[in-house]
């Protein structure tokens, strides 16, 4: 799914970031989509060097852009300007407070290009902006489920209406872990190395328990019970009890559930009366936390047995 | 599988009570039971799917159903949309 980001929303997600950006000029353009996530330092292209520019791209302006154009007399300035603003410029955004002169400003409101000022350091505010754009820029699944963050393992459980996962996630709450998002998870890839999850701003920590109706998970179990985004590490699928299936009794394999081509660490827990869910996922949260450090309980176990029975053998 | 597109129509939105309908009535069904909103999809047997699409006059939805009973439940659901949730 191809999502269009407009400059204004880019804005206002930079806002959220608590980055100080102010809008100078070029208000008519900010319904202007954003079509690629880069930036572009364009100094070369000022100087004169239009091989490989891309006016597509946020164009940053650091002091080296600002200190060159203001040694420029009014004549350079106008060629060169107009050169630069031939093109059709996404966006521009000087750092360091640095305002450009009165001329820029003009060229920025007739060409409707936005003109951005934040007062932040060059290299900073770009690392920030390299992780705001991949994450407006990733490609983004919704899923059915719910996802805890359980000892700082991200749980996010699957299953049927009516399975228990809402039950679940509320006995794992009150045991002091913490919910992120229930019934609909916004599922987001960051950079092809993670899957981060976060509930849709409308329902916010908002569960439905049969029974209870809707309550507010932060309101009625405070601040500590409740995170925003959490990246995805495990997922687990509860299930009804089915006495013909087979069900892993080792967990020697590494069983994989893919989303959004990222495979994840994946267990299917068979539901029946009398099995104490929560804590089946409590351990199973703190055996991937195990494995994740290199230690694999089920092959661990297998390989001490294997040692036993040669020793034994040998004697 | 079944789909049908409808346009929601009463000037209040899929708000608490209307979703609730639809939830009900999904349920009665064994098969899946999806509402498709701009490529968000959420499973109709569950409330806080429903209103977490955020669906206001005016919104188009896909309701789509597979399995036993499917073309049914699509029906019913789409009626139920059209007249407003004025139904049952």
């Amino acid at each position: 799914m191809k999502k269009k980001i407009l400059i204004k929303d880019f804005i206002e997600t930079v806002e959220d970031f608590d980055l100080n950006i102010k809008l100078l000029a070029g208000e008519r353009g900010l319904e202007k989509e954003i079509s690629v996530g880069d930036i572009n330092r364009p100094g070369l292209t000022l100087a004169g060097f239009y091989d490989f520019f891309a006016p597509d791209r946020l164009q940053i302006f650091g002091l080296g852009e600002t200190a060159y154009m203001n040694k420029l007399s009014h004549k350079e300035k106008e060629e060169k300007y107009g050169r630069f603003f031939s093109y059709d410029i996404m966006c521009c955004i000087f750092t360091h407070n640095e305002t450009p002169d009165p001329l820029f400003v003009e060229y920025c409101g007739k060409r409707g290009v936005p003109l951005l000022v934040t007062d932040r350091k060059t290299s900073r505010f770009i690392s920030s902006l390299v992780h705001i754009l991949d994450e407006m820029f990733a490609e983004t699944v919704t899923v059915h489920g719910t996802l805890v963050d359980v000892f700082g393992i991200g749980v996010l459980l699957f299953g049927k209406s009516g399975a228990g996962k809402s039950e679940c996630a509320l006995e794992l709450i009150e045991r002091g872990h913490r919910l992120v998002a229930d019934d609909m998870v916004v599922i987001k890839k960051i950079e092809e190395a993670l899957l981060l999850g976060s509930g849709t701003p409308m329902l916010r920590h908002h569960m439905e328990i049969r029974g209870l109706g809707i309550v507010n998970v932060r309101d009625i179990f405070g601040i500590r019970s409740v995170r925003n985004r959490k990246r995805i590490d495990l997922i687990v699928l509860l299930e009804e009890w089915d006495s013909t299936k087979e069900y892993d009794r080792l967990g020697l394999e590494d069983k994989k559930y893919t989303i959004l081509d990222m495979e994840i660490p994946y267990l299917i827990i068979p539901v029946k009366p009398g099995r104490n869910i929560p804590v089946l996922i409590e351990t199973a949260s703190l055996n991937q936390r195990l494995k994740k450090l290199g230690v694999f309980s089920a092959i661990e176990f297998d390989r001490k047995i294997r040692d036993w029975i040669k020793t034994e053998n040998s004697n | 599988m079944v789909e049908k597109e409808v346009v929601v129509k009463s000037d209040a939105g899929v708000h608490a009570r209307p979703a609730m309908m639809l939830v009900r009535e999904a349920m009665k069904y064994q098969c899946s039971v999806k509402l498709i909103k701009d490529d968000v999809e959420a499973d109709c047997k569950s409330i806080m799917s429903v209103l977490g699409l955020a669906i206001y006059s005016g919104t188009k939805l896909i309701v789509r159903a597979d399995g036993e009973g499917e073309k049914e439940v699509v029906e019913k659901l789409a009626d139920l949309i059209d007249s407003d949730f004025k139904n049952n």
